[in-house]
């Protein structure tokens, strides 16, 4: 059978182009899965739960919910009269505890020159009991025993007084540490009254403002949500199978869903865990694992954190944690070449 | 080339425009091809139609989308 030329050319063509579609087709494919850029992405921000420090009623409350505060504005008070008392309280003690001091100082003084007139007695009695001793022909036996036991007891005493003033020193080291104790209780009633005014520490909007005159605040428990205004980033949730074509310090571009805004930002980390959720401990502590299918498999995401670029920030842009952007990262191909 | 576009305020890939794009272009060289009567060097006209449209839509992918 002899084969037509035409024949041989229309099959060729054919052939070329569907060669071509399919090496065409395979290549957009693996862009499409290996391309860097994700429409799962999540605007974040760092979160303050501002709880007080001090329990009580609350006096006042000069914010507004989402209002914009600076750092170290107060956001509200809670009574202070408590803790004014306790101040007063705690500076009364501090007098007290003062006073009891000077008192332990003068004791001290009394006591040294009482065990003073102690010594010199029983130098005195010493003396005397030495003289009649060296006079034994003359002095009597019964006098001159008397003398050494007086000399003895002066002796005693004098020991006597001076332990007394060892007391007495204590007790005013005593005195001196319960003024210090004082003043730590006086300082910490006075830190407890500056923190009855709940300042901000970070600037930030006021968010889920839940507190009002009249509540009960207690130590601890959260009142409001202060969201850090400098603290803005992304959250991108890459396939994994993208992973390799980004790295950190990648320049990306970032595409609002509110607008179509476009940001500028650059991936600053990529989380090294996620849950693994085919696995999660079921009864008995036993591995619950999914049965999943063989064929069809589903890529993780990872998160990727980004930070956006201050700069590119349009005046005006109002960002919430938690709004929806697409992210394309940039490959840092000229980067590399310069390297 | 945008990743996305928003039809309707709702963001599809941008990928969608270009196949609509590529049917566009494809009609067009059919009718080309079918007036000047060149479906006689083809084997198969209707593989042929598949696959051309499919080599415009990979190398338009690749070309105009990042």
């Amino acid at each position: 059978m002899k084969l037509e030329p035409q024949a041989v050319l229309r099959f060729a063509i054919t052939t070329v182009v569907v060669i071509v579609a399919l090496l065409l087709c395979h290549a957009l494919w693996r862009h499409y899965l290996y391309a860097p850029w994700t429409r799962d992405g999540r605007v974040r921000a760092e979160v303050v739960r501002i709880a007080p420090d001090v329990s009580g009623l609350v006096t006042r409350v000069p914010v507004i919910d989402n209002q914009e505060v600076k750092k170290g504005e107060v956001l509200f008070e809670i009574d202070p009269q408590r803790f004014q008392i306790a101040e007063q309280q705690a500076e009364a003690n501090l007098n007290a505890a003062k006073a009891a001091a000077r008192a332990a100082g003068a004791n001290i003084d009394a006591v040294l020159a009482s065990a003073a007139a102690r010594k010199a007695e029983y130098d005195m009695r010493q003396e005397q009991a030495q003289r009649r001793q060296d006079l034994a022909d003359v002095v009597p036996k019964e006098e001159r025993t008397d003398a050494r036991s007086a000399a003895v007891t002066a002796r005693a005493v004098w020991e006597q007084a001076q332990a007394s003033g060892h007391q007495a020193n204590a007790a005013r080291e005593q005195a001196e540490a319960a003024v210090v104790q004082a003043q730590v209780a006086l300082d910490r009633a006075k830190l407890d009254l500056e923190r009855t005014e709940v300042r901000a520490p970070v600037d930030g909007y006021v968010t889920n403002l839940d507190v009002r005159v009249g509540d009960y605040a207690a130590t601890g428990s959260p009142r409001l949500a202060l969201i850090d205004r400098h603290s803005y980033y992304i959250y991108g949730y890459f396939e994994e199978t993208k992973l390799p074509h980004l790295r950190v310090g990648d320049p990306v571009d970032i595409r609002m869903l509110s607008g179509g805004i476009r940001l500028k930002g650059h991936i600053t980390g990529v989380a090294r865990g996620i849950t693994d959720r085919d696995n999660p401990t079921g009864r008995d502590l036993l591995a619950d694992v999914n049965p999943t299918f063989n064929w069809v498999r589903l890529a993780q995401r990872v998160p990727v954190r980004v930070d956006i670029d201050e700069a590119s920030e349009p005046k005006g842009l109002i960002l919430s944690a938690g709004m929806t952007v697409s992210i394309d990262v940039q490959p840092r191909r000229v980067l590399d070449k310069e390297r | 080339m945008p990743r996305e576009v928003a039809l309707a305020d709702a963001l599809v890939p941008g990928l969608l425009l270009i196949y609509l794009g590529c049917l566009l272009v494809l009609w067009g060289i059919d009718t080309l091809i079918g007036r000047y009567g060149l479906y006689r060097y083809v084997w198969h006209p209707s593989l042929f139609r598949v696959a051309v449209f499919f080599v415009l839509f990979g190398a338009a992918g690749l070309l105009l989308y990042p």
